[in-house]
């Protein structure tokens, strides 16, 4: 008896270890040729966006949504449309990056999936948050969290963009509290939102008066954006750090990290 | 049992075991006749010779080619007691009408990296055939290494000539830096006289005899330069001449063996491409299996990552 259980359990040993082994030896689905040259230019424009190479990066995303458009990757299409309008967001060709957002949110005849929508809506807002028109602004965030699901990966993103909103009309109050909810979110998701949070925290505590939190957050701040190697978040960390210094009433020290700053926008 | 039924027993054993036997000869026939034709032993064949310097490249069972063909093999590679190295060859009778007393054999290689056979170059008498222990002459056919090597030979005497007249020309005592000397010291000659001739035209003409002396002096000193010069320009010459012409020869050679290894290249060129494309399939096949496929980045369309902070402007 005990020696038909060792054997059948051995048996059902090798069988669990072989269907393990056949997951594991399990070969991706073939892509098509045009498929892979998509992606191919995805990656290498990803890698230039990330080099702070934002021309070539446009160039390479534009390739790779024309090959996507040839063969109907609805995926491909959504993903380097946004990306688009992304680095045309960053170059300051605002009416482009909404021309690319408005054909992906016009877009009848494909079914892109809710949560390219709600990216795109979000990115909206921020365009208009941007050309300070914070009425479109607030109108495009509502309709990026009616986009987003309840498991939607964007409610850190609104939260931030809802706290610079509020901020923009002068409600610092509230823009501390989004920006509290949005640090919640984003602290364990994205370490580049969790320092927008804190940033828009530290906006939020100079306009208060409360100088220690907004030096705290700030330095918080600069150390997360130099470790992702982001130089225009680290001018405006600095920038901050100089407003609060002054209202500190420490020019000296104000004009150490305007120098900073300065230097930032300067560097080649 | 009844002895009857044992004597036909018998007889029956009997009768297989000649039949086994009988099986088995044939067999061995057969194995003998294959090995016999895989040898040549039923080509009517001449066993002809040749004598070599040294064995290098040469051995037993090499291919023996005429225009392409193969016509025989080497068969025995030995030692002769003054140190050469004799060769005994053996030709297939149905081709040795067409090779002529006085062919040679020469060593080559097939291609630049070919295997080496024993070509046949025809006489130019292919009445008088070679026949049983005739010898041929042999010489060593260019490969790539004797070819760079004869290369550098020629080139060394161009670089000789080129180290020797720019020797010549930097040389202080040369000809040609002594003629230029000459020429810096009548043109300084020169330059004094046309001094001095202005301060005669200013003072009147009272030293034009000398100056016109001074003038013939210079202009006699750069007439012997210029004989010097014309006695030196030959030989510099010539020796040009020469060294271009080991160029030319130089050139001749690279150009042949270009055009001897032209064939080769683009079936090097395209092997290469297919080995290439199949290194490149078997690596994305592995790019897309467990567990390498974690190491690559996905082959998917990837979002950047939305920034939701923007840069405060002043209304």
């Amino acid at each position: 008896m005990s020696a038909t259980t060792i054997h059948l359990r051995q048996i059902l040993f090798l069988l669990c270890a072989l269907c393990g082994l056949s997951g594991c030896g399990q070969v991706e689905p073939v892509r098509n040729a045009k498929q892979l040259h998509a992606v191919e230019y995805g990656q290498r424009a990803l890698r230039a966006f990330q080099l702070g190479n934002y021309e070539t990066a446009e160039n390479l995303y534009q390739q790779a949504l024309r090959r996507d458009v040839e063969i109907e990757n609805i995926d491909g299409i959504a993903v380097n449309t946004l990306n688009l309008a992304r680095v045309n967001r960053i170059l300051g060709r605002t009416a482009r990056a909404h021309a690319y957002l408005d054909a992906l949110l016009q877009d009848d005849a494909l079914q892109y999936a809710p949560v390219y929508l709600a990216t795109a809506a979000t990115e909206k807002a921020a365009l208009y948050l941007q050309a300070n028109d914070l009425a479109a602004a607030e109108s495009w965030l509502g309709k990026a969290e009616a986009s987003c699901g309840d498991d939607c990966p964007l409610h850190g993103v609104i939260a931030n963009v809802r706290s610079a909103i509020v901020l923009g009309t002068g409600d610092a109050v509230s823009s501390l509290a989004w920006g509290e909810r949005a640090a919640a979110v984003n602290r364990n998701t994205s370490r580049m939102e969790y320092a927008n949070s804190l940033r828009l925290l530290a906006a939020a505590n100079l306009s208060l008066g409360q100088f220690e939190n907004a030096r705290s957050q700030l330095n918080e701040a600069l150390d997360l954006d130099k470790s992702l190697g982001l130089p225009l978040k680290i001018r405006e960390d600095l920038l901050l750090l100089a407003r609060l210094h002054d209202a500190l009433g420490q020019p000296q020290q104000a004009k150490r990290y305007q120098e900073r700053a300065a230097r930032l926008s300067s560097a080649p | 049992m009844k002895p009857n039924q044992f004597n036909q027993g018998l007889q029956h054993i009997e009768q297989r075991t000649r039949r086994f036997m009988l099986g088995a000869a044939a067999v061995l026939l057969l194995a003998l006749l294959l090995i016999a034709v895989k040898q040549d032993y039923l080509v009517r064949s001449t066993t002809i010779y040749f004598f070599a310097n040294n064995a290098q490249g040469l051995s037993r069972g090499m291919a023996v080619k005429f225009i392409g063909f193969k016509v025989g093999s080497v068969k025995s590679v030995s030692m002769e007691p003054n140190a050469t190295v004799r060769v005994r060859v053996s030709l297939d009778d149905e081709y040795l009408h067409l090779i002529g007393q006085d062919a040679k054999a020469r060593l080559i290689k097939e291609a630049l990296v070919g295997e080496s056979v024993v070509e046949i170059i025809p006489g130019t008498q292919p009445v008088q055939a070679v026949k049983e222990n005739s010898v041929l002459v042999f010489e060593r056919g260019q490969d790539a290494a004797t070819l760079a090597e004869s290369l550098a030979l020629q080139l060394e005497p161009i670089l000789n000539d080129i180290r020797e007249i720019t020797g010549s020309i930097k040389n202080p005592e040369g000809d040609l830096q002594r003629t230029l000397k000459n020429l810096n010291q009548a043109s300084g000659d020169m330059q004094v006289m046309v001094k001095q001739f202005t301060r005669l035209a200013v003072s009147g003409n009272q030293t034009l005899d000398s100056t016109s002396g001074k003038l013939n002096r210079a202009l006699d000193s750069v007439n012997a330069n210029l004989q010097v010069l014309d006695s030196t320009l030959p030989g510099l010459l010539q020796k040009a001449d020469s060294s271009l012409d080991n160029v030319q020869a130089a050139t001749a050679d690279i150009k042949l063996m270009t055009t001897e290894s032209a064939g080769e290249l683009p079936v090097f060129i395209h092997n290469t491409n297919a080995l290439v494309q199949d290194g490149q399939d078997m690596l994305d096949g592995a790019k897309r299996t467990w567990p390498f496929r974690n190491f690559f980045p996905k082959a998917e369309p990837e979002l950047l990552p939305v920034d939701g902070y923007v840069t405060p402007t002043k209304p």
